[in-house]
């Protein structure tokens, strides 16, 4: 490949596993469940809780039913990657170890308007909140910064750092596109080049119509109950990563129901306070369980 | 600069809706504290920016040297108990004592710390008491402990007194402070060495941060300004964006970009809203104040093509979700949209929205009434709204012109939220008014009817709110809201919509209501129309029913105080009192404007009414009236009004009770 070759998606991701790397972090892999986000994963929220130090990064799929648009919107997608960053405790200056890591991917930053714009962040669902800024790249949202304050409902004893990197808007920055789907994958610009679009479209088209019109919803009701139900038998038998998962799950199918456009504003908040249960019961065992580790 | 004392604090970005309100807070939360420690000072002053805090205190020394000074005791034959007493309280012997006129006296030394010594405890009192909406804590690893609380990380602390630099160790952040600050976090990120606030205002500005938040916001809005009249546009006026803009940056660089045209075809508020919330840019208008496809906005560095090709991307990427939505809601109608209306729950034990609709509708009453307020929430459901929820009614009265309803439906559609509070602007149409009366009206009978009453702070449905606007309504507006009933019939109508849904409202509901909103008016008289207690107690005392007009209320209330203010008002009310006290409260309505009178009094008083009510001058027609009561009193003294010939008494109470009613109707006294 020739050296004014655009930087491609993948590389992107190769710089940033690099950077993160090399400051200390462990490189883990995305969750294989349907998450909304990163902190969703489990080596965010149940690590972030407790003593103790937890340096991670890793790429995350991330799915938000509602935000499909039939690949018809260039940057609104039901599908996208968030690259995760977590460091517990947050170091000295978070900051600029974040503005680094822009620069180590090809950022340029002096030709950009880089701030931080506040942004406290808040899973309900999680009982998780966070104070700290998105951090904006020329008017656009780039990167979420936060430092937990409280997790599961359980204020951080020791305060955690979350970044989480909005790959595609990142990337089309770097390339200077206009559309997610025009992103340049594997950085050949012969015949072999390979898109975003080419990876992604279809499925991007094909779960839209699912997430909107055709999912069935009630398999959907009738998994939520039961991933519910096994969520809190789990919690009793004191496997606490297991019945995360099923936390995880049936957050996604709620998801997909809200979508579906079944799910009443009273509904949903009957809904969302159910995920919350399940997720502070999680969190809290989580917690005694490590305390009673020796 | 001699004894001034600087200090900044330095941390991460704070969130721009907080700076405005710490400059004050700072400064009160630090005079407080100078005060606390006993130092003395010449002024307080504080300064803001995106990352850091800063205060300056001019001439700061303690409050008195140490000096001894004489203090007097008891008397030389005082009982022991008392001598014993005043040694131990000084701490001194009883050799110490001077005897001087019959007195005992002592050599004290009053105490005062040094400034350098209180110094550390003024910063650390500073950050544990500084009030923020919202703060944090985070890990301070050299100590393995929590820190304080703070809006955001500190990261460095700048302390100098008396043109010296401070080295203190402030634990609850774990971090000494020191005589070098940092500039600009882009452009002049280096650590700059500082010895007085006059130094360290200069050197920040050439580091690009600009200190002084007012100055910042006024050369931002005056760079925009330029810009825009450069090309023959208006800068749309946005005080709130400007406030946000200014808290954004720590140096101002303005840029004028340009929007795609194929974008111009939304309507203006979806494309300055969705420019504002999202990216806030400033909107740019035509002088015909028609939006032009341009707009305004701050960075925090200077502009570069790969920047403006960023934000145009960026807008792009926007408004082609505004257009999405919009194109999309325009599928939908209003009724089909309305439909919907019963998912949404306007409270789970008041029901949802459709049921809100279906009470509105009760107290409706000409076909167009009807028309808006069947469509008037309908909005709600449209994809636009759910994006940008401050465009409710907005988008309504938008969908209801392109669906062909009438001008006057779509216009109160569009209306019926305003007033949303004190300061914003009544709707401008008739029915319009009306629904937002009827709108803020259910929420009130609503919430009250089911016993949920603000208390304190606590007010979590805005319902002081509510009536706020009701009284604005029925008080500010041209129009009459009320038409033809009054309060009760309304209130009653709504409390009946409720029980026919199955929602059994408290049986009070109609009493509190009232009192609700009388209580209210009140507030709204006395804090916001600034009419003196007593005349807005005495006004309103005076009314026999709950249904009395708040219009009336107001306007009586603020005669009375104009009145008040005048010389001669204590003539005006005793004359009145006098002349009710002869010819009783009835007062008959009918004057015979030809009678003759025989008696030079009751002549001169007819006079002196007639020319009265020909003067336009306010002051001179007050004066005027003041007169009168003059002749009343002495008409009062000398004739007698209740004549034994009943024909003469008539006419004599009748030209009182012209007197009466002049004074009632123009001077406000009730």
């Amino acid at each position: 490949m020739s050296q004014n070759c655009v930087k491609s998606f993948q590389d992107i991701i190769f710089d940033l596993q690099k950077f993160w790397a090399d400051y200390g972090c462990v490189i883990i892999q995305p969750y294989d469940t349907e998450v909304g986000a990163g902190t969703s994963h489990f080596a965010t929220t149940l690590k972030a809780i407790g003593d103790g130090h937890w340096d991670a990064a890793f790429v995350q799929p991330c799915r938000r039913p509602k935000d499909g648009r039939y690949a018809e919107n260039p940057n609104r997608t039901q599908y996208y990657y968030q690259y995760q960053v977590i460091l517990k405790p947050a170091p000295l200056d978070p900051q600029q170890l974040y503005l680094d890591s822009l620069q180590a991917i090809g950022f340029g930053i002096a030709e950009h308007d880089v701030r931080f714009v506040e942004d406290d962040w808040e899973n309900p669902s999680l009982g998780a909140a966070g104070v700290g800024w998105e951090i904006w790249c020329d008017g656009m949202e780039i990167t979420q910064f936060t430092y937990f304050q409280q997790v599961g409902g359980i204020s951080c004893s020791v305060i955690p750092v979350e970044i989480t990197y909005g790959l595609e808007r990142i990337a089309t920055f770097i390339q200077s596109v206009e559309s997610h789907f025009d992103i340049n994958w594997n950085g050949r610009e012969d015949e072999r080049k390979l898109t975003y679009g080419d990876v992604l479209k279809r499925f991007e088209k094909e779960f839209s119509a699912f997430n909107f019109d055709v999912a069935s919803i009630d398999m959907l009701l009738e998994h939520f109950n039961d991933y519910e139900e096994e969520c809190l038998r789990l919690i009793h038998h004191n496997l606490v990563m297991p019945a995360y998962e099923q936390c995880v799950k049936a957050n996604h199918c709620f998801n997909v129901l809200d979508a579906r456009g079944v799910v009443s504003v009273t509904e949903k908040a009957w809904y969302i306070s159910r995920i919350r249960t399940m997720a502070k019961n999680c969190c809290q065992a989580w917690l005694e369980c490590r305390q009673e580790a020796p | 600069m001699q004894k001034e004392f600087l200090l900044e604090i330095l941390s991460e970005e704070i969130p721009s809706r907080f700076q405005r309100d710490a400059l004050s807070n700072a400064s009160t939360v630090f005079t407080k504290i100078l005060n606390d420690y006993c130092t003395k000072f010449s002024s307080v002053s504080t300064y803001i920016s995106s990352r850091r805090l800063t205060v300056v205190v001019k001439y700061l020394i303690k409050k008195f040297d140490n000096v001894p000074e004489e203090k007097r005791g008891p008397k030389v034959s005082a009982p022991e108990r008392s001598i014993e007493g005043f040694l131990n309280a000084n701490g001194k012997q009883r050799d110490d004592l001077i005897v001087r006129n019959g007195y005992y006296y002592l050599q004290v030394e009053t105490h005062s710390d040094d400034i350098e010594d209180l110094i550390p405890l003024f910063i650390r009192d500073f950050i544990l008491k500084m009030p923020w909406p919202k703060s944090m804590r985070w890990y301070i690893s050299s100590q393995k402990m929590l820190s304080a609380f703070w809006v955001r990380p500190i990261r460095s602390i700048l302390c100098i007194y008396d043109d010296g630099p401070v080295n203190a160790f402030i634990e609850s952040v774990g971090l000494t402070t020191c005589d070098y600050t940092y500039g600009h976090r882009f452009l002049a990120p280096d650590p700059i060495k500082v010895s007085d606030f006059e130094d360290y205002e200069n050197k920040l500005k050439e580091n690009y941060v600009l200190i002084d938040y007012r100055k910042k916001m006024s050369f931002i809005d005056r760079e925009l300004l330029q810009r825009v009249a450069a090309i023959g546009l208006h800068l749309s006026n946005d005080d709130e964006l400007l406030e946000e803009s200014t808290g954004l940056v720590e140096y101002p660089f303005v840029h004028v970009g340009t929007i795609d045209t194929e974008f111009m075809k939304l309507p203006a508020p979806v494309l300055s809203t969705a420019m504002k919330v999202h990216q806030k840019y400033f909107s740019v208008e035509y002088p015909e104040l028609i939006l032009a496809p341009f707009f305004g906005t701050v960075t925090n560095v200077p502009g570069t093509d790969v920047m403006y090709e960023g934000m145009n991307r960026v807008l792009k990427a926007r408004l082609s979700d505004a257009m999405f939505f919009y194109k999309a809601d325009i599928d939908v109608t209003l009724e089909a949209f309305a439909q919907r209306l019963s998912n949404i729950v306007f409270h789970e034990k008041l029901g949802s929205m459709a049921q809100k609709v279906d009470r509105m509708m009760s107290i409706a009453n000409s076909k167009d009434e009807h028309r808006a307020v069947a469509l008037c929430k309908a909005d709600l459901l449209s994809q636009l709204v759910g994006e940008f929820p401050e465009l409710q009614g907005t988008m309504g009265g938008i969908y209801a012109k392109i669906q062909d309803e009438s001008a006057n439906v779509a216009t109160a559609i569009r209306e019926h939220y305003k007033p949303t509070g004190a300061n914003d602007v009544l709707p401008d149409s008739f029915t319009g008014s009306r629904i937002s009366f009827f709108d803020k009206l259910d929420t009130l009978v609503g919430f009250l009817g089911m016993g949920i009453t603000p208390s304190g702070s606590k007010d979590p449905f805005a319902l002081r709110r509510s009536a706020l606007c009701i009284i604005r309504l029925l008080c500010d507006s041209e129009f009459n809201v009320l038409e033809e009933d009054n309060l009760s019939w309304y209130v009653t109508t709504l409390i009946n919509a409720f029980s026919d849904q199955g929602v059994a409202l408290y049986p009070d509901t109609l009493e509190n209501v009232h009192k609700f909103l009388i209580s209210r008016l009140k507030i709204y008289m006395t804090d916001k129309l600034m009419i003196n207690q007593e005349v807005m107690e005495s006004v309103i005392s005076s009314f026999d029913s709950v249904d009395f007009s708040y219009k009336d209320a107001v306007a009586k209330s603020k005669k009375l105080s104009k009145s008040l203010a005048r010389a001669g008002f204590g003539t005006i009310k005793e004359a009145l009192k006098r002349t009710l006290g002869i010819i009783g409260k009835e007062t008959p309505e009918n004057f015979d404007e030809n009678i003759d009178f025989l008696d030079s009094h009751m002549k001169n008083l007819k006079n002196h009414i007639e020319v009265c009510q020909n003067i336009h001058d306010e002051s001179e027609f007050f004066s005027s009236i003041v007169r009168i009561s003059e002749i009343v009193l002495e008409t009062c003294e000398n004739v007698l009004i209740n004549d034994p010939d009943p024909d003469l008494r008539d006419k004599n109470a009748s030209l009182l009770c012209r007197f009466v009613k002049l004074v009632q109707d123009n001077i406000g006294i009730v």
